[in-house]
C-alpha cells in the first residue's frame, strides 16, 4: 500500500471527527438534557456540558408518570420475543439449512419476501384478525405480532450461522451413538452460539423499539410498552423537556447496552444475513 | 420420531406464524380494500361488497396524489441521502485509519436508537426557542434562524425528517457496503494504480460496479423501509402542519384508525404497495441488465 500524505491524513481525520460527532451528537445531547435543571434546560444560550448535574427528571418520570409500568411491559415483550423468536428461528433455520426439503426454495422466497414486505400494508386485517381473537390491547398479541415480523430476518440469519458449521461435525456426533436431536443440541447448537446471540439482540432490539403496531394495538395506559408510553407523555407534556429527555433516555439506554455487549456479534450476523443471501 | 417429518416439524412454528400473520392479512388487504369495511363491520363481522370504488373514490381524491407526490419525492430523497452517506462512511471507515474500528461501532448508534425516542430528541434540538440547531445556526451568521420554527410549514418539517431519517439509516448502508468491500480483490487496484489510476477512477471503475448488485439490494431494501416511514413522522408532526406531513403510510393508518374507514384505508394500502412494486421492478430491471451484461 501506499503511504499517505499529511494532507489526506489531515482530510481522513477531520471527515472523521465530522462523522464521530454527527453519529453521537443527538445521544448525547438527550443524556445532558435530561441531567440539567429546568432552567438550564430553557436557558436561550444553550450548556454544551451541564452545569448542575440532577438527576430531578428521572426520580419525576418514576414516582409521577408510572414508567417502571411501562419498562416492565417493554422488558416482558421484547424479552418473551427475543426467547421465542430466537428459538423458533434457531429450529427452522436449521432444517432449512441442513436437510433436503422438497419446495425448500419456495420456503426461503416467501420467508424473503415477507422480509422485504412493508408491514403497514397489512395492518388493519391484523387488527381485525386480532380483535376477533380479543387479542388487541394485550401484551400477547403485540408478543405474537413482533415475533411473527422478526421471524423472517432470524431464521435468515440463523440459517447463514448453520450453514457455516460443516456437516461433518454432526456425523461424528452422530456415529458416537447421538440421535440427530441430541447432536442439534449438544454439538450444533452451542456452536452455532455467536450466530444465535446475533439473532437475539436482533429480536429484542426490533421488539424493544416497536412503535406501529402498539399504537395501534394497545390501549390501555397500564398495557402500554416503552415507545408508546414515550409518545403519549411527549405529546401531553410537550414543555416538560427535561421529564422527555430522561424518558428518551431510559428507553434508549437498554438496547444501547445490550448493543454495546454484543455489537460486534450483531453485525457480524446482520452482514452474513443480509448480504450473503 | 421420523427423519422424513423431522424438518417439517421444526420449520412448523415458524411458517405456522408467517403463514397465519403475514400472508393471510396480505391476502385479506386485497380483499377488504373492495369493501365497505367500517367500525359496525368490526363489531360485527358483517361488511359489503363496494367493487371498486374505494379505489375510484381515492384516485379521484386530490389529497391522495398530494401525499403520493410527498411519499415518491420525500422517499426518493432519503433512499438518495441515506446511499449517499452511507457510500461516504463506508469508503471513509474502509481507508484503515486509527480509531476506525471505533467509528465503525460509534456510527451504529443512530441505528439501534428507538424511533420514537430519536424524533423526540430531533424535535428538541430542533424547538424554535431553545434548539441547539437554530442556536448553532445563528452562531455561525445565519440569523434568520433565530427563533426559527422548523415545524411551521411542511417543507421545513420535511427537511427535519429527512435528515433524521438518513441519521438512523446510513449505518446499515454503511457496515453493508463496508463487508462489500471486503470481498473486492486488491490485486485490482495495484494493477489500476499501476495504469495511473487516481482514487476517483479507482472508486468509479472498480469498486461501484464490482458492488453494482449489492448496491441494488440496498438501494430495493431503503426503498421499502423509507417508503413506509411513520414512525418518525407521527412523532415529530402527526401529519401536520394541516396535513402537510401526511405521506401514504400515515394516510392509510389514520383513515383506518382515525376515520376508522378499514376498507378505503386498505386500497391506500394496495396502492400504496403497488407504487412501491413499481421502483422495486425498476431496480430489478437494472440488476438483471448488469447480470446479462457480465455474460456477454
Amino acid at each position: 500500500m501506499k503511504r499517505k500524505t499529511t494532507f489526506q491524513k489531515v482530510l481522513i481525520y477531520l471527515a472523521a471527527i465530522f462523522v464521530f460527532v454527527v453519529s453521537m451528537f443527538p445521544f448525547w445531547w438527550m443524556v445532558i438534557s435530561s441531567l440539567k435543571p429546568t432552567s438550564e434546560i430553557f436557558s436561550s444560550v444553550p450548556t454544551f456540558w451541564p452545569h448542575d448535574i440532577t438527576f430531578q427528571h428521572y426520580y419525576n418520570i418514576f414516582v409521577r408518570a408510572n414508567f417502571w409500568v411501562y419498562f416492565t411491559n417493554s422488558l416482558m415483550v421484547a424479552g418473551t420475543v427475543t426467547v421465542l423468536g430466537t428459538g423458533i428461528a434457531a429450529l427452522a433455520g436449521y432444517a432449512i439449512g441442513r436437510f433436503n426439503i422438497k419446495g425448500k426454495n419456495a420456503i426461503l422466497l416467501m420467508i424473503l419476501s415477507v422480509q422485504m414486505f412493508p408491514l403497514v400494508v397489512m395492518i388493519i386485517p391484523l387488527f381485525i384478525v386480532m380483535s376477533r381473537l380479543g387479542l388487541v390491547n394485550s401484551l400477547v398479541g403485540l408478543v405474537i405480532v413482533y415475533l411473527t415480523f422478526a421471524l423472517p430476518f432470524c431464521i435468515w440469519m440463523m440459517r447463514s450461522y448453520f450453514a457455516s458449521i460443516p456437516v461433518e461435525i454432526e456425523e461424528a456426533a452422530m456415529i458416537d451413538g447421538c440421535t440427530r436431536m441430541q447432536a442439534f443440541r449438544k454439538v450444533i447448537f452451542p456452536l452455532a452460539w455467536p450466530g444465535v446471540s446475533a439473532t437475539s439482540i436482533f429480536a429484542f432490539i426490533t421488539a424493544w423499539n416497536e412503535f406501529v403496531f402498539a399504537v395501534t394495538f394497545i390501549q390501555d395506559d397500564s398495557l402500554r410498552t416503552l415507545p408508546l408510553a414515550l409518545q403519549q407523555f411527549f405529546s401531553r407534556f410537550t414543555a416538560d423537556f427535561g421529564g422527555l429527555m430522561a424518558a428518551s433516555t431510559i428507553a434508549t439506554i437498554p438496547v444501547l447496552l445490550f448493543f454495546i455487549f454484543f455489537q460486534r456479534k450483531m453485525t457480524k450476523g446482520l452482514v452474513q444475513g443480509s448480504v450473503n443471501t | 420420531m421420523n427423519n422424513r417429518w423431522l424438518p417439517w416439524i421444526l420449520l412448523a412454528p415458524a411458517l405456522i406464524l408467517i403463514l397465519a400473520l403475514t400472508i393471510y392479512p396480505l391476502f385479506n388487504t386485497v380483499y377488504l380494500s373492495f369493501r365497505q369495511y367500517d367500525m359496525y363491520s368490526l363489531m360485527t363481522g358483517v361488511s359489503t361488497w363496494v367493487g371498486l370504488s374505494n379505489y375510484t373514490e381515492t384516485l379521484t381524491d386530490p389529497f391522495f396524489w398530494t401525499v403520493t407526490r410527498n411519499t415518491v419525492v420525500f422517499g426518493m430523497a432519503c433512499v438518495f441521502g441515506t446511499m449517499i452517506a452511507g457510500l461516504l462512511v463506508a469508503l471513509l471507515l474502509n481507508t484503515k485509519f486509527k480509531g476506525s474500528k471505533i467509528l465503525g461501532i460509534v456510527i451504529l448508534i443512530p441505528w439501534v436508537f428507538p424511533a420514537v425516542a430519536g424524533g423526540i430528541v430531533w424535535r428538541w434540538m430542533f424547538n424554535d426557542q431553545y434548539g441547539v440547531a437554530n442556536y448553532l445556526l445563528t452562531q455561525i451568521g445565519l440569523t434568520r434562524f433565530d427563533g426559527f420554527a422548523w415545524f411551521n410549514s411542511p417543507w421545513t418539517a420535511f427537511t427535519v425528517i429527512f435528515f433524521m431519517i438518513v441519521w438512523q439509516s446510513f449505518p446499515f448502508i454503511a457496515v453493508s457496503l463496508l463487508a462489500g468491500f471486503q470481498t473486492i480483490p486488491d490485486t485490482l487496484y495495484e494493477a489500476a494504480e499501476i495504469d495511473g489510476a487516481n482514487a476517483w477512477h479507482k472508486v468509479t471503475k472498480i469498486t461501484l460496479p464490482m458492488l453494482k448488485p449489492l448496491l441494488l439490494i440496498l438501494f430495493i431494501l431503503s426503498t421499502i423501509w423509507d417508503f413506509k416511514i411513520f414512525d418518525q413522522i407521527y412523532v415529530m408532526t402527526e401529519g401536520g402542519p394541516a396535513r402537510g406531513t401526511y405521506v401514504l403510510a400515515l394516510y392509510s393508518w389514520s383513515e383506518a384508525f382515525n376515520s376508522l374507514n378499514f376498507g378505503m384505508a386498505s386500497a391506500i394500502a394496495m396502492l400504496m404497495f403497488v407504487l412501491l412494486m413499481f421502483f422495486i421492478v425498476i431496480y430489478i430491471y437494472f440488476l438483471r441488465e448488469e447480470k446479462g451484461g457480465k455474460r456477454a
